[in-house]
């Protein structure tokens, strides 16, 4: 039987039950490498219920701690950089350098990212009246997801979730089922990196399971890279469901609408 | 991206070579159309650039001698070769055809030639549509103000550069083309981990870009807390808008 990618949720590896899968190709050969399990609604529902849990602690945790953790995991990804090269060009089939140059670029978001104490710092005014002051802080949202597609497996996701985290923010993360495999080494290496259970989580699928994150009403802010006639259905289903979205997309047009995510 | 006739040839081909062909053309953010200015420039953009692109080491990804590997799968590799179908249909010139390209050893993978068209116009699906693969059309155009014209009146606004040496142009095609990241001489100007990743046009929907200052922004709420004690409250009841005192 195929190896199964599937999610990971609560710090853990978890099986897909929804009984939908779907081939993950080697494009070098044109061989079925593996399958990826497609989440229902309602595994989709259970990844927001865990980020929720975690969400008050994480939220509590300094930025400085936060920024420790996001240091920690860059450690990781320095010396594992050629472990998860491989795991790209396997199921991406970009040449290993290029694969290597996509890691780097999304390391310096982490970098980025692990300057949160600096980051978050607010602003005061003394006086707004007499002997009254006034100060703004910039606070999580909660529960935030991520949507990327396949041509960046690794960088892409990292373009958003060391941000989200350093913020205090939890978040889902749902891949392209192209290449899926790079998602779960970063969620584990994440943990290792000392991030508590629940606070990054996986769920790999399709519409369904995009569907299930735009309209969750647990989950406040969607960020989105795909393709033009994708991003604009994510922009309008998020915003309609009263989420903050940022959905980027190129100039495909709509016959292509599903096939990037 | 635009070729100016002062640019430096080789540094303009060596740039679309990586930024067209690099991971095989799956990059948003990919060289697709190059507007050499006026045809002597076209003309030699196209002699130094054919046989690059037929000297294109192709290979398993992990090869490291490989410039480039297969596309992602069968379904996108059908979508690339229909694109390069519908190029010739519509009468752009086929430089260098990708479609007969057979990776000994790998049959069954999504491998694909490089390809180059030149004489290709903003009416071809090919010019308009991001074809993401290996790709490269060459648009030429008369002058610099056509080819912003032709920047600025696509519908997509994600990415463009500038190769050329004359500062004024530079300056001229930074400040007013349509579009969200800018290159001058840089053919993939993705911004840097502490700027923000973010197009214009249909390239971006939402209110902030990526990562980035834009990323904290947009994970996080702002709010905003008006503090006084007992001696800055004077007595007796407010009923009119409070205004600054």
């Amino acid at each position: 039987m195929a190896r199964e990618i599937s999610h990971f949720i609560g710090g853990d590896v978890v099986a897909g039950h929804s009984g939908r899968s779907a081939p993950v190709y080697n494009p070098t050969t044109g061989e079925v490498a593996a399958q990826v399990a497609l989440a229902s609604s309602s595994e989709v529902r259970g990844a927001v219920q865990s980020a929720k849990a975690a969400a008050p602690r994480w939220a509590a945790t300094t930025p400085l701690r936060r920024a420790r953790i996001l240091n920690q995991f860059l450690h990781i990804l320095e010396q594992r950089l050629d472990t998860l090269a491989e795991v790209i060009n396997a199921e991406h089939g970009k040449v290993i350098s290029d694969a290597k140059g996509e890691i780097q670029r999304g390391m310096e978001v982490v970098e980025f990212a692990t300057a949160a104490p600096q980051l978050l710092k607010g602003e005061v005014t003394e006086n707004v009246g007499t002997r009254v002051d006034s100060h703004s802080l910039r606070q999580p949202l909660g529960v935030v997801a991520g949507i990327t597609p396949f041509n960046f497996p690794v960088m892409v996701p990292m373009w958003m979730f060391p941000v989200a985290l350093a913020c205090g923010n939890c978040f889902i993360l749902k891949p392209s089922g192209r290449d899926p495999s790079a998602s779960l080494l970063l969620a584990e290496w994440l943990k290792e990196a000392g991030l508590p259970d629940g606070v990054f989580n996986v769920v790999q699928g399709d519409k369904e399971a995009v569907d299930a994150i735009l309209t969750d009403p647990d989950i406040t802010a969607v960020s989105f890279v795909g393709s033009t006639p994708i991003a604009r259905y994510i922009y309008e289903t998020a915003t309609k469901h009263g989420k903050r979205c940022q959905a980027l997309g190129g100039g495909e047009k709509p016959y292509d609408r599903h096939a990037r995510r | 991206m635009i070729v100016m006739p002062d640019a430096d040839l080789d540094q303009a081909v060596d740039a679309l070579m990586g930024a067209a062909y690099g991971s095989a053309g799956e990059r948003c953010m990919a060289i697709s159309v190059a507007v050499p200015i006026g045809d002597k420039t076209a003309d030699e953009l196209i002699e130094k650039l054919e046989p690059k692109v037929r000297g294109l080491r192709i290979g398993p990804g992990t090869d490291p001698e490989a410039e480039m590997g297969p596309l992602v799968t069968k379904q996108h590799y059908d979508k690339v070769r229909g694109y390069i179908d519908s190029g010739e249909a519509e009468g752009a010139k086929l430089v260098v055809d990708g479609r007969g390209f057979k990776m000994q050893g790998y049959e069954g993978g999504y491998f694909i030639g490089g390809t180059l068209f030149d004489h290709v116009t903003p009416d071809m699906k090919i010019y308009k549509e991001e074809i993401f693969g290996p790709v490269l059309a060459i648009a030429r155009a008369p002058d610099y103000g056509t080819a912003a014209r032709m920047i600025n009146e696509h519908e997509f606004g994600n990415g463009t550069a500038i190769f050329t040496r004359d500062g004024d142009a530079a300056r001229e095609f930074a400040h007013q083309i349509q579009v969200g990241m800018v290159g001058i001489n840089v053919p993939i100007p993705v911004p840097m981990a502490f700027h923000s990743f973010g197009g214009w046009k249909a390239s971006l929907f939402g209110d902030h870009h990526m990562y980035g200052p834009e990323g904290v922004r947009f994970y996080t709420k702002l709010k905003t807390i008006t503090t006084r004690w007992p001696t800055g409250i004077r007595s007796g009841a407010d009923f009119v808008m409070p205004t600054m005192k």
